[in-house]
């Protein structure tokens, strides 16, 4: 079933005016509750602007965002609860850091939900715990901390409402590979264990590969392709059309195929293109 | 949207008055703004008027963009108008005397003339220089003209130099309060709503990154700058150098023809109301004191 839901949704910036740019152009696309879908596609696809339409931040030129098939537009002034719902977070989130703790700054979201002081310091607990901030940097100023524990304490801040839909622009932008597998390792486990939806923006094939169950393709303000990760990177040829790559060990998967060793399996992951050679391996042992 | 602001506009083109000297468009403005304060009658507004409808013209600014530009003074303007309407006291009756309100003849003149003052005001120095003049082309002027003052140790360079800084980060700046609003507003902030109070309180949210991201780009901003060898004025040499060419000095003697102009007129408004009487040529060439 679909958490989220935009239908027949357009989006001009400027409108009526000399600057009017067509961001999205009739698209109709949905994204499924409890799993995580990946949204891919080049700068200037329209990625950007569909994520602000997912909280309501901007507000569709034409067509309708559903959320649990209601329109989130339907009552102006329910946006806000819309906003606790649907929890975004920005490229470079760090930027929206103010408060005199990270503490007090991931309790923001939740201080506006109107909570108790026990409820927000427990779920501030439990946000800081998925992104790996310990009790000492809770304390502490958050521009005392290095950028990948900004970026963290930031995505905390989100987690800290409990939206039913998290949607991450570039989550792991400009960090180095060990910070992305901390906060994309982080997400991927609290998405899993509390069956939220998560729609994540990457440029990246492979954390797409790695931590995606569906992809989105955009391109030119519109859906390219939708698909599961494996239909999705199986069909390398559509993809390289509109110059998307896939992961570099699907690219290895599909030459070993094409040179003639058939292989099976989930063929754009490391682990899974290994399980397929083993396995290739041991038939052909088997039949010696 | 905020981005929607337009602070001082440049619109780009290729009128004569595009193409003028930076220096000369601003020595232009000044002139211009002594002769619409010089002017003290009817008859010189009246010519103030058509001079500054041809000057638009020459600079095909559309007249709606110049419009707009009048759109956000309209209370000052009225404002203005109404003082001046009700605190003139004339020497004759008045012509309307009501509750505390008298309203003279003088009242009517004095009211029309600021607002058609404060309109020409606007309008001329919108369209000699910030609807035609480059911010960059507008701060080298600036600086061309003040470095007299570098013989007594001002530093113009380094404040024309900030001044075109500043104005070039207006926009970004702009973008960034907006990048910064829709993250907090998807933490549940709100801006829009509750008392005064509790609206300034949902500022801090807002303003804490806003300035420490300006701090942290002019300090890069420096650094950049540095790493180029930036030191000042220190012989400092120049892309492009302004220079006056044969059209300036045109517009320099159409405006102090203008300035000539208006200056006659006002020494001789007295004479020339003896010589013609009638009611129009009163009302006319009557002097606004």
């Amino acid at each position: 079933m679909n958490k989220i839901e935009l239908e027949n949704v357009s989006f001009r910036y400027s409108k009526g005016t000399p600057f009017e740019k067509i961001a999205l152009d009739d698209i109709s696309v949905g994204f499924e509750e409890g799993k995580i879908t990946g949204l891919i596609g080049h700068t200037g696809s329209g990625k950007s602007t569909l994520v602000n339409l997912l909280n309501g931040l901007y507000k569709p030129t034409e067509g309708r965002v559903l959320l649990d098939g209601r329109d989130i537009h339907e009552n102006p002034k329910e946006i806000g609860k819309i906003r606790a719902k649907v929890g975004l977070v920005m490229q470079y989130p760090e930027y929206q850091l103010f408060d005199e703790t990270v503490r007090a700054d991931i309790g923001f979201g939740p201080r506006n939900l109107g909570l108790s002081a026990e409820e927000i310091d427990e779920r501030v607990k439990e946000a800081a715990a998925f992104t790996g901030i310990t009790e000492q940097m809770l304390s502490s100023s958050p521009f005392d901390l290095s950028g990948g524990q900004k970026r963290r304490a930031a995505i905390a801040g989100t987690l800290a409402m409990r939206p039913e839909v998290l949607v991450l622009d570039e989550p792991a932008a400009g960090l180095d590979p060990r910070g992305r597998r901390e906060i994309l390792g982080g997400i991927r486990e609290y998405v899993r264990k509390t069956g939220i939806t998560l729609i994540l923006v990457s440029h990246s094939m492979e954390d797409m590969a790695l931590y995606c169950d569906n992809v989105v393709v955009m391109n030119n303000a519109r859906v390219f392709r939708t698909g599961t990760v494996g239909e999705i990177f199986s069909d390398a040829q559509s993809l390289s059309e509109i110059g998307l790559d896939i992961p570099r060990v699907a690219k290895i998967a599909a030459e070993l195929c094409r040179r003639g060793i058939p292989l099976e399996g989930e063929l754009y992951t490391v682990e899974g293109v290994a399980a397929a050679i083993r396995s290739y391996l041991q038939r052909k042992e088997a039949d010696v | 949207m905020i981005s929607d602001i337009t602070l001082g506009q440049f619109f780009p083109g290729n009128s004569p008055i595009h193409k003028l000297d930076p220096r000369t468009k601003i020595l232009l403005a000044i002139a211009y703004i002594v002769a619409v304060f010089l002017a003290d009658s009817p008859v010189a507004f009246l010519f103030l008027i058509l001079f500054s409808v041809v000057i638009v013209l020459i600079s095909r600014i559309s007249m709606r963009v110049i419009l707009r530009a009048i759109r956000p003074i309209l209370f000052i303007l009225i404002f203005t108008a109404l003082i001046s309407l009700l605190m003139t006291v004339g020497e004759d009756e008045p012509l309307v005397s009501f509750w505390i309100i008298r309203i003279y003849t003088e009242g009517i003149y004095r009211a029309v003339l600021m607002g058609i003052r404060v309109i020409l005001l606007i309008i001329g120095s919108s369209v000699l220089l910030t609807y035609t003049t480059s911010p960059i082309a507008l701060t080298d002027g600036i600086e061309s003209l003040l470095s007299p003052l570098k013989l007594f140790h001002i530093p113009v360079h380094i404040f024309a130099m900030m001044m075109s800084i500043a104005l070039r980060f207006i926009p970004t700046l702009i973008e960034e309060t907006e990048k910064i609003m829709n993250a907090q507003k998807s933490r549940g902030a709100d801006f829009t709503t509750g008392s005064i109070v509790k609206r300034a309180k949902a500022l801090i949210p807002l303003l804490v990154p806003l300035v420490i991201s300006a701090f942290k780009r002019a300090d890069e901003l420096a650094t950049a700058m540095e790493c180029r060898c930036y030191r000042g004025d220190k012989k400092r040499t120049k892309l492009v150098k302004l220079q006056m060419h044969a059209r300036d000095f045109l517009f320099f003697a159409v405006f102090a023809a203008l300035i000539a102009a208006v200056v006659l007129l006002r020494i001789f408004t007295p004479a020339i109301l003896e010589r013609l009487p009638g009611a129009f040529w009163q009302i006319v060439f009557h002097r606004i004191r």
